[in-house]
């Protein structure tokens, strides 16, 4: 167990107080950020394979198979060439023993999945044990070559047992929201691969890839048999016209963060367009709500990735262009404050690149992440 | 430019050139073939260190490279064994020897002089060798600048691909493992491993090549090379530690090479077996490719705090002078430690690996350019400074040593966003030799 404890850490945090971002120490707290004072180095998340790059973080729910309750899940999205859209393993982090283990590998080709496994931040893991991720694959690390991917299902032993994909399904990519009745259950994800050509593709007018506004959030509803695999029972796309595009960098840009709060509604973000976006009634509509309706944008977000929801309800989203986590009050819009969670200088700004999934701890006090310049798991407490 | 033969000699070369006429008084010319030369026949060269600092003399009870002051210049190569027979196995190791012990001498090869007599008596028995200098002689006139050679046996000398071609599996000790695949390497095909390994160092690169290329051209039908790479430090005083391409001083918690306690605990195997390694060490090589451009855009304060220690001073950053212990549980104002628990001499430290202590013996390497993608965001691409560490270190166990100390570091060092483990080898040195004994004897005793 490593503390990070960079000078620099330090150093953005003063900025923040005194930026106002903080409010005094005497007052009760706006959020959960302000009480976050350690981060701490859990393992690392590197498979005897050598996957790299960590991706999608899942508590897990329930003791079932070779998963302990609150085991810690992480998918890897390279593989050991560190091409993105090749990696294929999970692991498992236990706190309890503070050991990782690899729960599951699969093969880098399937029948089922066009394109190939490549695992994204698309992943749950649902009561009955069973482990659904996502695949958005490809073979030279860039869109050029990606696949249209896959959802893959996988016993609570790791053990492969089916893969969704068809027309609605392209390149799963964000994280995965979940309603878990345990026999029932509805799944929210983002589909990020409509239309994106390879990231030498360029508009002339950016000098960048083209903006496609194809990507969707697709909600999946699935029946659960006692002691069967999921049945895909039904699906709706209930958003779709969101922002993505290649890059050479870092894959491709698309709608990422997907978090359902307890009134149904769904908070995206959206990182070329920097803004978090609400689809309201996501659980019960049967239409799509476009894009959705602006939360905030700007301010502190800087490429919005991951999210998730802290027990008083605000979001917590990982930047994707700095290691910042920002907290934000989505009834409001207000952005509480950030974090510079991961100030590593070794990229400019310091973090760039760094952060994907974010995770809460079980008691609902911390948070996890991981860092993907260093291929690490960390908490926050 | 002067006649090369001509050059001034130090008084251990003029001392040789002395011993050889006498020898050449008593012995017909034609017996004096290259491989009757340097099969040791002619076993009585006097070690000629006396009054010469320049001479550190092969014939000791350690391998003359490991527990000596670092010269500047080393060269590094490994070689397969292409033979299948023990006793060519042997007659390398032999030849290669007498090469040693003749060139850390000053000495060449074999002299010019004599080169010249035995190439006039036509085959010598030895067809291929009849028509072949004897030495490529690019370091006549030169001193042998402090020059160390020290060989090591790898695991594919006791068992390749399963065949244990030479009779020794038996011999191998457990402690010459099988490198295990540490997280972050990115080993390039070739440059891993070998059956044997050189390293030459010296005060002057023309010597230290000129040994490799020797006992290449010597192991010509029995051994060929497999990796090689040549490397550097500054020139440094000799208390002084050198730095490392990244600016830093690099070795400076090395055990005393001066403390025989520290050395007999930590670098030489002792009774633990097996009986041939007694008194020799293990030595782990890893080429470092460092990202000297991502490298040289960090701020100072940044580079200090992943390495752990002041760039200039060298101090550790809970003191002030190099020497200074690692106070790993000082504290700054806001109980943050001074050394960060994820800089890179904090995962080395003795105190954080049950006690662990390995001798760094590592140079700076320089291939020029070449095409790479950092594997760290922001995941440069392009032409980059192909340069870095040829990191070499000893230790009495690899288990207990570079292994047990890297294990962590290549998870968790900060420093792992600088640099790429591209090469990579396990030796097992054995100890010295004695007069008219050959490199490793009692492994084939």
């Amino acid at each position: 167990m490593i503390y990070i404890n960079f000078n620099s850490l330090r150093f953005f945090l003063i900025v923040y107080l005194l930026s106002g971002f903080v409010v005094t120490a005497f007052a009760a707290p706006q959020g959960l950020l302000e009480t976050i004072h350690h981060h701490i180095t859990l393992d690392s998340t590197v498979p005897d394979n050598g996957d790299l790059n960590p991706y999608a973080i899942v508590v897990a729910p329930v003791s079932s198979g070779n998963i302990q309750k609150d085991d810690v899940l992480v998918d890897n999205f390279n593989d050991i060439s560190n091409l993105q859209g090749t990696g294929t393993t999970i692991v498992d982090y236990r706190p309890s023993t503070k050991h990782t283990t690899l729960f599951a590998n699969i093969p880098k080709k399937l029948d089922q999945c066009p394109g190939g496994v490549g695992l994204s931040t698309a992943m749950t893991m649902l009561k009955s044990g069973w482990v659904i991720v996502g695949s958005t694959p490809s073979t030279d690390g860039t869109t050029t070559t990606k696949g249209d991917g896959c959802l893959i299902v996988l016993d609570s032993t790791g053990k492969m047992v089916d893969a969704w994909s068809g027309p609605t399904i392209n390149d799963p990519w964000g994280d995965m929201a979940t309603i878990d009745n345990g026999s029932t259950a509805a799944l929210f994800i983002s589909m990020a691969g409509f239309g994106v050509p390879g990231p030498k593709v360029i508009d002339p007018k950016t000098g960048y890839p083209p903006i496609i506004h194809k990507a969707t959030v697709l909600s999946l509803d699935l029946s659960i048999p006692d002691g069967k695999p999921p049945v895909l029972l039904s699906q709706t796309i209930i958003g779709n016209g969101f922002s993505q595009r290649a890059d050479n960098d870092n894959f491709l840009f698309g709608p990422t963060g997907l978090v359902l709060s307890q009134d149904g509604t769904l908070y995206v973000t959206d990182g070329i367009d920097n803004v978090i976006t609400a689809i309201p009634n996501a659980a019960t509509r049967t239409d799509s709500a476009g894009t959705g309706q602006v939360v905030t944008h700007d301010g502190q977000l800087a490429w919005p990735l991951a999210m998730v929801m802290t027990p008083a309800g605000h979001l917590l989203v990982a930047n994707g262009k700095n290691g910042k986590v920002v907290e934000v009050d989505p009834i409001s819009g207000k952005q509480i404050y950030a974090q510079w969670v991961d100030p590593d200088q070794a990229q400019t700004p310091p973090g760039n690149g760094d952060l994907f999934g974010i995770a809460m701890t079980p008691d609902g006090k911390g948070f996890y992440y991981v860092q993907d310049d260093t291929n690490t798991l960390m908490e926050a407490i | 430019m002067g006649c090369p033969f001509n050059v001034p000699q130090d008084p251990g070369k003029r001392k040789f050139f002395g011993t050889l006429g006498l020898i050449a008084a008593a012995v017909p010319l034609a017996t004096i073939a290259p491989w009757a030369k340097i099969l040791g026949e002619d076993t009585d060269i006097a070690p000629m260190t006396e009054g010469n600092s320049n001479i550190e003399p092969f014939v000791s009870a350690h391998q003359n490279g490991i527990a000596r002051s670092m010269q500047t210049n080393t060269s590094f190569a490994t070689f397969d064994l292409t033979t299948t027979r023990r006793e060519d196995v042997v007659k390398l190791l032999r030849v290669w020897t007498d090469a040693a012990q003749r060139l850390t001498n000053g000495q060449q090869v074999q002299s010019i002089d004599q080169a010249t007599s035995s190439d006039d008596y036509g085959d010598s028995g030895k067809s291929s060798k009849s028509n072949e200098s004897s030495d490529s002689d690019d370091t006549l006139g030169l001193s042998p600048s402090r020059l160390t050679i020290t060989f090591g046996f790898g695991p594919g000398l006791f068992l390749k691909d399963g065949i244990d071609r030479y009779g020794l599996a038996h011999q191998r000790p457990e402690a010459l493992i099988d490198m295990p695949r540490f997280i972050g390497d990115k080993i390039v095909a070739g440059f891993d491993g070998g059956d044997l390994s050189v390293q030459a160092c010296a005060d002057d690169p023309q010597v230290t090549f000129h040994v490799i290329r020797e006992l290449s051209r010597l192991a010509y039908g029995i051994a060929e090379l497999r990796w090689a790479q040549n490397g550097f430090v500054p020139k440094f005083g000799p208390m002084e530690t050198p730095r490392n391409l990244m600016g830093f001083k690099d070795g400076t918690i090395n055990p005393s090479i001066k403390d025989p306690e520290a050395m007999a605990k930590f670098i030489w195997v002792g009774d633990e077996g097996p009986a041939w390694m007694s008194g020799g060490s293990y030595m782990v090589v890893r080429k470092i490719r460092m990202a000297l451009e991502h490298w040289d855009r960090m701020k100072l304060s940044f580079q200090e705090q992943t390495v752990g220690r002041y760039k200039l001073s060298g101090a550790p950053l809970s003191g002030k002078n190099e020497k200074d212990p690692l106070d790993l549980d000082a504290k700054d104002a806001d109980g943050n430690p001074l050394i960060p628990e994820n800089s890179h001499v904090a995962l080395g430290a003795p105190a954080n690996n049950d006690g662990a202590q390995i001798l760094r013996r590592g140079y700076s390497y320089d291939n020029n350019l070449s095409f790479t993608a950092e594997r760290w965001p922001p995941w440069h691409q392009g032409m980059e400074f192909d340069a870095g560490l040829l990191f070499m270190c000893y230790q009495r166990d690899p288990r207990t040593g570079f292994v047990k100390i890297y294990e962590r570091m290549s998870k968790f060092d900060m420093m792992n966003q600088f640099v790429t483990h591209i090469g990579s080898g396990l030796f097992a040195c054995p100890p010295g030799v004695k007069q008219g004994e050959f490199i490793g004897q009692r492994l084939f005793s």
